[in-house]
């Protein structure tokens, strides 16, 4: 049992930083019906850019979130501008998945060529501490990643909901047509909306880089499980992609912990084909696009 | 006040045309409504208008002012707004933020909110189901928001595309009174109807549509009577008012 709800925690905590990782990754699809295969290439690149920061500036990893979220939101707006805005409406969503993954490899290829292949992590002065509540451990790190997860996120719901940029890119969500109707400027949303995606994977390989270690070619085990979670959450849900990322996040400890830490990386696939049969608009999805 | 001019609007998605040169042109303070068959174009009419789709060819003014290269959103300060044929509220978001929507393009949150207590003065249901998800409104209740929604910029002209869609006898008849009570207070109506006698009814001009062109054009109420209407539902060609007698066979 405590050997459980340990694992429980763990993944909580994990699921939390997954959460982070899917948020952009569902808007960019609501949004634009672009299934980006790049945000793991994404997630990476921040984990590598905070491990340049710390190693080479000593700026701690939570504090290079703020300085290079603002700066990849700017890459991710340019990028969508030159890449996927070009693409035309009707064939997007299959032209976008060849054009994100391009970019995914080509995100690959350029870190491998400045870092080499082998791996790395940040790791901070706090890496191995950790506190101990009612016997159980909690690691700092992992903690930290888990509020800053939260933080995020929290920030845009809020930019969703209560503000009128929100509530366009919610519109364009539920009814591109409609949206446009009324005067929404879909493509400044389009743009905008894949700048906050690319950022908010920033953020996230931010902390990645503290909890495990990464190369360059890690986007394809990150990628997969994204897309899992996004799939389990129902497509271009926040909330669903929230509550699935931390499902998956728990199962995937308790699994290590119960059964096997060798094949714990498949309970995704595994819990994913499960539900596909079960519940094939995912396990939170609802038939109206666009529910937070 | 407003003139909407359409002269030989050529139009379509993709390659094909489906509007062939459609001449339309709909009179300040009037309504105007629009028939014909499934597929004929109507709502590509509207479409073209309100700047969704950019015709290939030909001219659309209001009041002179070319609008036909303008985007949606330049369409609408123009004072012109499209409630189109499909359904168009944001179905996961409440009542109250798909009305206050309405007044996007005007960037101001304050004027927006005092001109929704207005518009809800003539639609109590917003308030009614101010929070309400508009997805779980029904079918009336949704087309009513709507209404109210397009009434948000005070426009000078309304383009409904089929308004009375899947609506009961009473509903539907609640929206020809609400669009008849809205042209009385100025607005210039444009009309797209499948349910031809209710809207001739309600219209001060008349125009047939079949493939792409404007067929037919006269006072609403001559329309309803004029029997080539009569054979184009039931799916016999008709020939303009201006060509030669028909052929007999
Ligand atoms: N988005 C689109 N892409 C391609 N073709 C379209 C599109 N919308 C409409 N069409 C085609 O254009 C033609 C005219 O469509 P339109 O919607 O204007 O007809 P309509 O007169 O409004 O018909 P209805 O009475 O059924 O609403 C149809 O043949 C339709 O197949
Ligand atoms: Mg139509």
């Amino acid at each position: 049992m405590h050997l459980f709800i340990q694992a429980c925690i763990l993944g909580l905590l994990a699921g939390g930083v997954y959460a982070l990782m899917a948020s952009g990754l569902t808007l960019a699809f609501g949004v634009m019906r672009v299934i980006n295969v790049a945000q793991g290439a994404m997630i990476v690149l921040g984990a590598f850019l905070s491990y340049t920061l710390f190693t080479k500036a000593h700026i701690d990893p939570f504090v290079s979130v703020v300085l290079l979220t603002p700066l990849m939101f700017l890459v991710g707006v340019a990028l969508q501008l030159v890449f996927i805005r070009p693409l035309r409406a009707d064939e997007r969503e299959e032209l976008s998945l060849l054009v994100t993954w391009a970019l995914a490899l080509g995100i690959e290829g350029l870190l491998s060529v400045l870092y080499k292949t082998n791996y790395r992590s940040t790791i901070t002065s706090y890496a191995d501490k950790s506190w101990r509540v009612l016997g159980y451990h909690l690691s700092e790190v992992r903690v930290f990643a888990f509020g800053m997860s939260v933080v995020i996120l929290t920030l845009l719901y809020l930019l969703l909901t209560r503000t009128e940029f929100g509530r366009t890119v919610r519109a364009t969500v539920q009814n591109p047509v409609s949206a446009r109707l009324l005067g929404v400027n879909v493509d400044k949303v389009s743009a905008l909306g894949f700048g906050i995606s690319v950022a908010t994977a920033t953020a996230a390989g931010a902390v990645f880089g503290m909890v495990t270690p990464f190369f360059p070619g890690s986007h394809y085990d990150l990628i997969s499980r994204l897309l899992s979670i996004i799939v389990l959450g129902g497509l271009g849900s926040l909330g669903g992609a929230i509550i699935a990322a931390l499902f998956m996040g728990m199962a995937e400890a308790v699994f290590a912990a119960e059964i096997s830490p060798t094949w714990s990386s498949f309970t995704f696939f595994i819990v994913l084909i499960a539900i596909l049969l079960l519940r094939p608009q995912g396990l939170f999805g609802t038939n109206e696009r666009g529910a937070l | 006040m407003s003139t909407l001019k359409l002269d030989g609007v050529v139009a379509g998605y993709g390659q094909g045309d489906i509007l062939r040169g459609v001449s339309l042109e709909v009179e300040a303070g009037s309504v105007m409504c629009v028939i014909g068959p499934n597929g004929a174009g109507k709502s590509t009419i509207l479409r073209a208008v309100s700047g969704l789709l950019r015709p290939r060819a030909g001219s659309i003014a209001v009041d002179g002012q070319p609008i036909a290269s303008l985007k949606p959103r330049e369409v609408l300060s123009r004072g012109i707004v499209h409630v189109p044929q499909e359904r168009s509220l944001f179905p996961q978001m409440t009542v109250w933020e798909n009305v206050l929507l309405g007044a996007h393009v005007l960037g101001d949150r304050a004027r927006a909110r005092r001109r929704i207590e207005e518009v809800a003065e003539r639609f109590p249901i917003l308030r009614e189901r101010r929070n309400a998800h508009a997805g779980s409104l029904s079918g009336g209740e949704q087309k009513t928001v709507e209404l109210a929604r397009a009434l948000m910029l005070d426009p000078k002209l309304i383009m409904l595309d089929e308004p009375s869609m899947g609506l009961d006898p009473k509903a539907r008849q609640r929206v020809f009174t609400t669009i008849r009570g809205l042209n009385e207070t100025g607005l210039t109506v444009l009309l797209v109807e499948q349910n031809a006698r209710a809207g001739l009814e309600i219209a001060d001009e008349g125009a047939v549509m079949d493939g792409g062109v404007v067929k037919l054009r006269a006072r609403g109420r001559e329309l309803l009577d004029d029997p080539r209407v009569g054979a184009l539902y039931l799916g016999a060609p008709i020939t303009p008012r201006e060509a030669a007698p028909e052929p007999t066979r």
